[in-house]
């Protein structure tokens, strides 16, 4: 009795209208996802879930889905996917993180977004930014970016890469992409009483975007003074008229305020704080970077390979049995032509 | 410029010419079926010189302004449908329907600038041949199922029952319409993971829920949803011709009207 209620259920589940239904539920979770913030992942989760279960209970109980091997492998790659994604969305990093060039990326990130399983193997492995090009074509039509990177492996292994469009570092999984943000970065050495001297950079927002905000706000390590930082230069470094490459001011003058008292400092210059002494060392670059972890990317693709291909397979085929040109006249002449061939 | 143009327009021409031969054939029910695949072709010769002559100028191909979005998928289109035409001689008076869409295309493809668009460093990967390759085979395949599918419902209609009776009956057109349908879901299931590649080595991440990658799943839903509801009720061959044309509608919002209102990096045009 127990048994023919499970047995029951389980049809119930696997009921090819239920299939229907529930992709119009998807469709619409889609659709509340892309318009909505709250719920988006449950308006999501729920569809698939229930599909998930709708596929495995259809497994189950229709033996004709069974014996159908490309379709039923079509059907399991779409459930292998689904199982993948969820397994991303729970180990999955993505962040964000800016390197002036020369400094050293050693694990930390700007902003980070990461699933609860997730355990943080960037303190595993470094590099180095040691600068980049970019081309811009005239119109300020940025071209493709050359960054040149000095890294080291979780292993010990070091190596130097060009990293850039479509060519990612990539180091214990971590995959980390050069983005279109990328500015200038004043240096100082900070000599806070006390303390031992710190070199530092402060990243200006991103040029040429912020072509005419070139100024930011910061405060020393361990320094109660806000400083406020601008850099000036007369020359034009991209020229929207013409070709030409991204590069640092020739001469330029870093302001620096204060409070109310306004300074110009060349690269060598120092200023007096309350708390210590600020060496302005020179100007360098920085480039932003995304970094993003998922490890289930490569299973992922073989999973969708896996169910393009088996689709295909079941096309072909169910195609195959009958042919598409099938109770087509056949045109004027090719009986002719076929007794001529067979003799 | 004026030279592309030139053969651009000319290219209409032949295709205006063939489109409206191929109409006024199955109205006056005359077969010239050479002559509509001739001037066919001839558009696609010119067309193809026209595409080929910009690409050598700009130095990438057809992928960046709406013109040339509009451009190759008349040329892709048109091209699966020419061997559709030459393949399936059955079904050739589905031109009747295909043509009045293709004359859509060229209109808007002749209001639109011709003027040329930035081609970004994220464009400089095989996979976007790929990407627009797969979705032209897509999009071309399910033409051609809505072009069999609304001499169905044409003929549902009562309109031209006499002239579109030479086509064979509503199950077999049904069954191939069914066959379009489903070389379309393979080909958009491609198309969507050879963007997904694209975007993850372009962008840091395969899959974003952008404008066009949520339109482009909500096809591929769709699509899967007709081909299941096909299988499950048995539909009617009315019915299943209402759903490729509710497929077909939604493709081509997805190809040609997401690019408008998205403002993201993935926006078919940058």
């Amino acid at each position: 009795m127990q048994q023919s209620a499970v047995t029951f259920c389980v049809q119930r589940l696997a009921s090819l209208k239920l299939t229907l239904a529930v992709l119009v539920l998807l469709g619409a979770g889609i659709l509340y996802s892309y318009s909505h913030d709250a719920w988006r992942t449950e308006a999501l989760v729920a569809p698939l879930a229930l599909l998930s279960v709708n596929l495995l209970a259809a497994v189950a109980t229709h033996p004709q889905f069974r014996r159908n091997s490309p379709l039923l492998m079509f059907h399991l790659a779409l459930l292998a996917i689904v199982l993948l994604i969820a397994a991303g969305r729970m180990t999955y990093l993505k962040g964000r993180v800016e390197l002036a060039e020369g400094e050293v990326f050693a694990g930390a990130l700007l902003e980070v977004e990461q699933g609860p399983w997730h355990r943080s193997g960037l303190e595993r492995f470094a590099f180095v930014n040691r600068g980049f090009a970019i081309d811009y074509a005239p119109g300020l039509r940025r071209g493709r970016t050359a960054n040149r990177v000095d890294w080291q492996d979780a292993a010990g292994r070091r190596g130097s890469s060009v990293i850039g469009d479509h060519t990612p570092l990539v180091l214990e999984g971590y995959r980390f992409y050069t983005s279109p943000n990328k500015g200038f970065a004043p240096t100082f050495l900070w000599q806070g009483r006390g303390r031992a001297p710190l070199l530092g950079t402060v990243n200006l927002p991103s040029y040429p975007i912020n072509e005419y905000n070139q100024a930011q706000e910061w405060q020393p390590p361990g320094s109660s003074t806000k400083v406020w930082v601008m850099l000036q230069f007369d020359e034009t470094i991209l020229d929207p008229a013409k070709p030409s490459e991204f590069r640092l001011p020739r001469d330029h003058r870093l302001v620096v305020r204060l409070g109310e008292t306004r300074h110009e400092l060349r690269p060598g210059d120092s200023l007096d704080l309350p708390d210590g002494r600020l060496i302005y060392q020179g100007l360098r670059s920085w480039m932003g970077y995304q970094v993003f972890y998922d490890w289930t990317t490569p299973w992922l693709l073989a999973a969708c390979f896996l169910a393009a291909a088996s689709l295909g397979w079941h096309y072909w085929r169910k195609f195959a049995a009958r042919p598409w040109r099938a109770g087509e006249p056949e045109p004027v002449g090719t009986h002719a032509a076929r007794a001529d061939s067979c003799s | 410029m004026l030279l592309e143009l030139q053969l651009l327009w000319a290219a209409l021409l032949a295709y205006v010419a063939g489109g409206c031969l191929a109409i006024v054939a199955v109205v006056f029910r005359k077969r010239p079926e050479r002559t509509v695949l001739a001037l066919t072709l001839l558009g696609l010769a010119l067309q193809t010189a026209s595409l080929a002559l910009r690409w050598e100028r700009l130095g990438h191909g057809p992928f960046i302004t709406m013109f040339e979005i509009l451009s190759s998928n008349l040329w892709s289109l048109t091209l699966v449908f020419a061997f559709a035409y030459w393949r399936y001689r059955a079904i050739r008076p589905i031109a009747a329907v295909v043509m009045p869409i293709l004359f859509v295309m060229m209109g808007w493809l002749l209001m639109s600038d011709p003027g040329e668009g930035h081609y970004p460093p994220t464009y400089h990967t095989i996979w976007l041949f790929i990407h627009v390759g797969f979705g032209k085979v897509f999009l071309g395949a399910v033409l051609v199922a809505v072009g069999i599918s609304g001499v169905i419902l044409l003929r549902g209609a009562g309109l031209g029952r006499t002239r579109l009776a030479q086509l064979p009956d509503d199950a077999r057109l049904d069954d191939l319409s069914f066959r379009f349908m489903a070389v379309g879901l393979i080909f958009e299931t491609l198309m969507l993971v050879a963007g997904a590649i694209w975007a993850q080595d372009a962008w840091g991440r395969y899959w974003a829920w952008d404008p066009l990658e949520t339109w482009s799943f909500l096809t591929w839903l769709t699509l899967a949803f007709a081909l299941h509801a096909r299988v499950t009720y048995r539909v009617r061959p009315r019915t299943g011709a209402v759903l490729v044309l509710g497929v077909f509608v939604l493709a081509f919002v997805t190809f040609f009207g997401v690019p408008f209102i998205s403002t993201s990096p993935h926006k078919g045009a940058v």
